[in-house]
Parts: structure tokens; C-alpha cells; sequence
């Protein structure tokens, strides 16, 4: 049978140290996907993903339901983020090597995939890490939310404590230094989504 | 007709990014749907920014190990309520960790002497010096003398210690044994006098044996994953290899080819020429 995340709270709450285990099973990898598109250091970004569970697991019994499970936790990582940004005083830098092992490369390519085809994945990636990390942390919070963890509008407003327009105001911004600086970087993508044409017609 | 520039009346960035994620109210999304045909600024820029969420979906986090490392530590900390994520991972105990130190320290002896016996040492401190040697050192026509043929005795008076060690951790054991029960049984029920273990506290103990043994059968597995991972790994290492290995030989091929071709023409211009 399979909980919801509200019942796994309620049953750790009541001390069910194995419910708290499935919940974090559940939330690690989306948690440490924010936080390291948000702060762009793996190490980091693991630290400040323990540092959720941990909290959360500490403030479990304040928690009293008002908002999703997700969305609480979500806002404990974002904060530690924050606090890690404040602490390092700088703009998130990401590990990328300048030079490209063959090696490596090898190692992290999918078994379908040429060399070639991976080396392009490698730059793409690591231009759109690039360009991430020149965006103002709102911005940067606002699209890594909206783009990888399908929040709303409303609940990213909620999130992050702002008007919902603001929201899509960040959103218009950064998308728009994104575009310009991947512009630059190199070949653009082609449309992922259905094409305006399509959509329109 | 198309505007060149765009007159949409309305918070246009922000139905624009509504439009992109789909996020949109049916009536905006109708009035834009509409804009669109006629505003190819909108239209462009809407495809140039879904061009730029198509290269954000492959920016990936890396894949590695749990990032929670020791979650079980923090759940088991919830009975301390202090736990922290940070701290090492405590291996499961293993049995010989719950035999007193005392006996651990006497077992370790107990190992080395009948190792020593096995090995058949003999240790000799005599004029030439200091001299240890094992029975396997010794050549085969010797190892005949190492039996009291002559109903002569061996001496070796660490047999004798051995015997009286093995007896005192026999005798010992036991009562270490039945301390650590009723320990367990007076914790269990602090109310209760002390008695042996019951019904109860052996269903407690097969309960805790059978998670352990779940969490080492989940352990296996993902060690088994790992490991089919690293082999996929160190298999792609090995296509690369292969692979500039191939290269290299059909270039070597292909020169020495070359080579054997223009040998080939040498000679056959030099035959004619000679005819």
C-alpha cells in the first residue's frame, strides 16, 4: 500500500521512525535537484539537502498540515540556500572542468549515445549551468522551481513570500537572460514543445 | 496581416511566461491564442523561449550516491531528539561487538595459539640466537621426528595455557550469556523481576532478526546495482578504448597499404622498363 505524503507524516509524527525513512526516500532526489540547480555546488548542495531532512524530521511535530508536505519542505531547502548564498557572499559558482576527459565522458554516457553525441551534452549542459549561475537568485529560484518541479504560479509565490505577478515577472526575465546568454553560448535548441504554429492553429 | 510590433493590451511578459508553462487562466489563453495569429514579436519570442526551456530540461543534477547518506541515523535519533544527518553512519553492530572485551581479547588469544598449533611452531632461543619455525618450514624427512616415536614427550607448555584459557571462556560464557538475558528482560519490563527470556521478547528478537535481514537483502540489492553500474561504466571505457585502438590500426593498415601499392607500381615500372 502506498501513503500519502500526509499520512507518512502523521504516522511519524506518532513515532513511526520508518515512515519518516519512506518520506525521505520520496523527496531526496527532487530536494537535492533544487538545491543544486539553485546553489550549483554538488557537495553543497547534498549538505544542505541532509540539512532539510534534518530540520523537517526536527519541526515534524509543529507541522500542522496547513500547506502540502512538499511545499514545506520545499521551503526549509529554499531557505537553506538562501542562507548558504548569504553565508558564501558570491554568485553560485558551478563545478565545471575546463577541459573534457574522454574518459569521463565515456563513463557517463548512455549506452545508446556516440562520444560525440555526449561531448555536445556535456557543453549544452554546462552552458546552461553557466548561464544559470549569472541569474539573481530570485530569478534563478523561480525558474528552478517552475521548470523542474512543475510548481504553480501561486505556489512558488507562496514559497517564496511574493505577489504572483512578481513571479512572472522573475520568470519573463531570467528566461529572457537565459535566451540571450545561451544565444551566445552556441547553437540554439529547437522548440521542445509543440510548436506556436501547431498550438495556435 | 502581422504586427511588427507587439500591442497586446495587457501585462504582456507575464501571459506570455503563463502561455509558455501552460499556466493560464482558459479566457487569457484565448485572447492570447488569438494575439499570436496576428503578432509574429509574441510568436517568435515565445518559440525562442521555448528553445530555451528545451536546453534547461537537459541540464540534469548529477547522479550519485544518496545525498541523505545516513537517513536512518536521523530516524533512528528521533528517540534522542538529536540525530544529526552529518554524522557518520553507525554499521549495523556486529555480534562479536556485543562479547565483553575481556573475552574478545582471550578469543583473539585462543585464535593464535591453535593458529600456532595448526602451524606447528617451534621457537628455539638458544646460542645462535633466536629461531622460529613452523611446521611447514620444516623438510619432510623431519616432520617424521615432530611425532614421539620413542614415547619421548614434546614439551610445549603454551598447550597447557591454551587448555586452561579455552576452559576459563567456557565456564565464562555462559554466565556472560545469562547476565546480558536478564539485563535485556529487566529493561524490557521494569516493573517485573528479572526472568528469562519469554514468548515475547523471542517474537521481539525474530521481529528485529527479520528486519535486519530485509535491510541487508535491500543492501545487496542496491550493492548489486552499483556493481552492474560500475561494469556498465568501465564498460563504456572499454568501447572508447577499443575504439581508438580500432582506429589506429585501420590508419596503420591504410599507410601500410599505401606503401605496398606504390612498392607494387616501383616494381612494375622498373620490370617495364627493363623489358
Amino acid at each position: 500500500m502506498t501513503w500519502t505524503d500526509e499520512e507518512l507524516v502523521a504516522r511519524s509524527i506518532g513515532g513511526d521512525a520508518d515512515s519518516f525513512g519512506e518520506l525521505i526516500r520520496r523527496w531526496e532526489r527532487p530536494i537535492f535537484a533544487l538545491a543544486y540547480r539553485t546553489i550549483g555546488r554538488e557537495e553543497d548542495a547534498r549538505d544542505v539537502c541532509q540539512e532539510t531532512f534534518l530540520r523537517a524530521f526536527r519541526a515534524l511535530p509543529g507541522f500542522r498540515g496547513q500547506a502540502k508536505f512538499s511545499s514545506w519542505l520545499y521551503r526549509i531547502a529554499l531557505n537553506l540556500c538562501r542562507d548558504w548564498i548569504r553565508r558564501e557572499r558570491r554568485a553560485p559558482t558551478v563545478q565545471a572542468p575546463e577541459d573534457v576527459d574522454l574518459m569521463d565522458l565515456a563513463a557517463a554516457a548512455a549506452p545508446y549515445e556516440s562520444v560525440e553525441d555526449l561531448v555536445v551534452r556535456k557543453d549544452q549542459t554546462r552552458a546552461v549551468e553557466r548561464a544559470m549561475a549569472l541569474l539573481p537568485d530570485e530569478q534563478r529560484t523561480a525558474i528552478v522551481l517552475k521548470e523542474y518541479h512543475d510548481l504553480t504560479f501561486q505556489e512558488i509565490a507562496d514559497l517564496v513570500g511574493c505577489p504572483l505577478s512578481t513571479v512572472k515577472t522573475r520568470l519573463y526575465q531570467g528566461l529572457t537572460v537565459l535566451r540571450r546568454e545561451l544565444a551566445k553560448s552556441g547553437a540554439s535548441e529547437r522548440p521542445r514543445l509543440r510548436s506556436v504554429a501547431g498550438r495556435t492553429s | 496581416m502581422t504586427h511588427t510590433h507587439c500591442d497586446y493590451s495587457g501585462s504582456r511578459d507575464e501571459v506570455l511566461v503563463a502561455y509558455l508553462y501552460d499556466d493560464i487562466e482558459p479566457a487569457v489563453r484565448a485572447v492570447f491564442d488569438a494575439h499570436l495569429t496576428m503578432c509574429s514579436t509574441c510568436r517568435d519570442e515565445l518559440s525562442a523561449l521555448e528553445g530555451v526551456r528545451g536546453r534547461l530540461g537537459r541540464w540534469l543534477p548529477p547522479e550519485r550516491q544518496s545525498a541523505v547518506g545516513s537517513q536512518q541515523s536521523a530516524v533512528d535519533g528521533r528517540q534522542s531528539a538529536v540525530g544529526s544527518l552529518k554524522a557518520p553512519v553507525i554499521g549495523r553492530r556486529s555480534w562479536w561487538r556485543e562479547v565483553p572485551a575481556w573475552a574478545q581479547v582471550a578469543a583473539a588469544f585462543l585464535f593464535l595459539g591453535v593458529a600456532a598449533g595448526i602451524a606447528n611452531i617451534d621457537a628455539r632461543y638458544d646460542s645462535s640466537g633466536l629461531s622460529v619455525k613452523t611446521g611447514w618450514s620444516k623438510r619432510t624427512d623431519a616432520a617424521g621426528a615432530a611425532v614421539p616415536a620413542r614415547g619421548v614427550e614434546i614439551v610445549a607448555p603454551w598447550r597447557s595455557d591454551l587448555a586452561a584459557l579455552e576452559e576459563r571462556l567456557r565456564a565464562e560464557l555462559p554466565r556472560a550469556n545469562a547476565q546480558a538475558t536478564t539485563i535485556e528482560s529487566a529493561a524490557a519490563r521494569p516493573n517485573r523481576p528479572a526472568a528469562p527470556l519469554d514468548a515475547e521478547a523471542l517474537g521481539r528478537v525474530r521481529a528485529l532478526i527479520g528486519e535486519s535481514e530485509r535491510r541487508q537483502q535491500s543492501e545487496l540489492a542496491l550493492r548489486a546495482a552499483e556493481i552492474i553500474r560500475e561494469v556498465n561504466t568501465q564498460r563504456q571505457a572499454d568501447l572508447v578504448k577499443i575504439d581508438r585502438s580500432l582506429g589506429l590500426i585501420q590508419n596503420n593498415s591504410g599507410v601500410e597499404a599505401m606503401r605496398q601499392r606504390e612498392l607494387i607500381n616501383y616494381l612494375v615500372r622498373t620490370s617495364q622498363r627493363q623489358q
